[in-house]
């Protein structure tokens, strides 16, 4: 943020850190510790690693030797480097953490974004996924703003698609039409294939309101690991379904995650009248093997720059 | 909070857009050689704004319109985070490579030099090509480029090829089909679902 005077920027940081301090104290009653990330990253080892963005966005630095570090683009990577060097795996492990991304955008300027979040570790189905996403419907609905949270689950998607006789290409485009909503694209590939009958003609449709898209999805035939994602939507329903946020929540059996590690339960969050995400988080079990040890694990963001600014527009509208 | 705001390309492909929503509750009036830029239909229900083509997609994106009619080619090119939910099925035409007859699009060792409309668009479809390229990025009378040896080859969009045959030039390769899409933004989207999805019928039956 830009200020132009220093009143303006001390009462802007002021309340931003009231804020941030509400929050920790939130994520610490839930029994979340604080950690926090490295801010150099080798960038060799960045490069190598299977979930990097696109590198060249990465702010790069020049140490005295000449070897290149990035400033951290990313948080839950970050963290789970660190406590997977020097935790083996039990007891469960919740942190939380507050701190800044830094990332190359358009005209050489360098795109700093303030988050907070969480990490769980040995989060079980389905307390982990029901815990992790009460505390950010919990925290969108402090916003003060009609605010919905969009529940997916990338379990159900890929395991039916992991049984489709297509070559991984065909996958990702199929995912892609079904990600961008785009049903006449989707169809039309779908008849390419053969499957016009398939399950997939309906996903687009299979959102709304949790209970009734569940019905939906039982309408169709499914195999163990989709009945297993749709058992552990059923709990999710079944914890919210007599509270007062039911309402907000959204199922999408259509979502497709910006992120290719979530494994299970994924969520976004959003306000009316602001086009971005605040909040986006879900379950990464598969990503932690990755790191040398298989555990449950989820955990959420929310973007801290959108927040502050959306609190300070309540603010000044009361 | 259901009131819809959808922006629309100025031009042919914009006022065809309109047509579809003829006779249903959305339908607005407008008085003829009108230059007003917001229009609501009669109930005020759906908000309707007139913007560059080029723009529609941006003004999706940053959720001041929730739906918005724009061409595929202008997704292919800018490839802006937002739910692409209908073909309309109007407006087709296809992205193509085209130049003099013969022109090769294969120069091994050279650079082929590529005038357009639309750069990144170009990058993408040459990325695994392994030919060096060059892009001129031009606004428009794109197919004069070939001719004044301003490039050897174009990308552009080609409905009827009329304005390719009468400068002497031909589709070399054909690329993305297009046509009129309506996109949303992935807010509007979730909250304002149902009535999206009624405006999604309407369309639908249209086309």
């Amino acid at each position: 943020m830009r200020f132009t005077t220093i009143e303006e920027e001390l009462t802007v940081t002021k309340f931003k850190k009231a804020i941030e301090r509400e929050i920790e104290g939130y994520f610490e009653e839930m029994e979340f510790d604080l950690i926090e990330p490295r801010i150099f990253q080798k960038y060799d080892e960045y490069v190598n690693s299977e979930h990097k963005q696109d590198s060249s966005k990465t702010v790069k630095v020049l140490s005295g030797n000449s070897r290149i570090f990035i400033l951290r683009p990313d948080i839950t990577i970050n963290v789970l480097g660190e406590i997977f060097s020097k935790w083996d795996g039990e007891p469960p492990l919740k942190v939380y953490y507050n701190s800044t991304i830094y990332l190359n955008k358009e005209g050489g300027k360098i795109l700093e974004n303030h988050q907070m979040g969480i990490e769980y570790l040995g989060a079980e189905i389905p307390r982990g996924d029901i815990e992790a996403l009460e505390m950010g419907t919990t925290i969108m609905n402090s916003l003060g703003t009609p605010f919905v949270i969009e529940l997916g689950s990338s379990k159900y998607l890929d395991s039916y698609l992991k049984e489709l006789d297509l070559n991984e290409i065909q996958k990702t485009e199929l995912k892609d039409l079904i990600g961008k909503k785009n049903r006449h694209g989707l169809i039309s590939r779908l008849t390419d294939y053969g499957l016009e009958e398939s399950l997939l003609k309906d996903i687009l449709d299979m959102q709304g309101n949790i209970k009734e898209v569940i019905e939906m999805a039982k309408e169709h035939e499914m195999n163990h690991s989709m009945k297993d994602a749709i058992e552990q939507l059923i709990k999710i329903r079944d914890y919210f379904i007599d509270g007062d946020l039911y309402e907000n929540i959204k199922l999408d059996l259509s979502m497709v995650p910006d992120l290719d590690y979530y494994d299970g339960i994924v969520f976004k969050g959003y306000v009316h009248g602001n086009p971005n995400k605040l909040l986006s988080g879900g379950r990464y079990d598969k990503l932690t093997e990755e790191f040398g040890l298989k555990v449950r694990a989820i955990g959420f963001m929310i973007d801290m720059d959108q927040i502050t600014a959306i609190r300070m527009g309540e603010k000044h509208n009361e | 909070m259901n009131k819809v705001t959808i922006a629309i390309a100025k031009g042919r492909l914009g006022e065809e857009g309109l047509r579809l929503f003829k006779d249903s509750d959305m339908e607005i009036v407008r008085e003829e050689n009108s230059r007003k830029l917001v229009f609501s239909d009669s109930k005020g229900l759906t908000q309707y704004i007139f913007v560059k083509p080029s723009d529609v997609v941006t003004y999706v994106e940053k959720g001041v319109a929730d739906l918005g009619i724009v061409g595929k080619d202008i997704m292919l090119e800018e490839d802006k985070d937002v739910y692409e939910i209908l073909d309309l099925d109007y407006g087709k035409c296809r992205f193509a490579i085209a130049g003099f007859k013969n022109e090769c699009i294969k120069k091994k060792d050279g650079v082929l030099r590529i005038a357009s409309k639309y750069p990144n668009y170009v990058q993408s479809i040459f990325e695994n090509r392994n030919q060096r390229i060059e892009i001129i990025k031009l606004n428009g009378s794109v197919e004069l480029a070939p001719l004044i040896d301003l490039s050897d080859v174009i990308v552009d969009i080609v409905e009827t090829g009329n304005t390719l045959r009468d400068n002497g030039l031909e589709i070399l390769e054909e690329l993305d089909y297009i046509s009129a899409r309506l996109i949303a933004n992935k807010a509007s989207y979730r909250f304002k679902y149902n009535t999206i999805k009624k405006i999604e019928k309407i369309l639908d039956v249209k086309r």
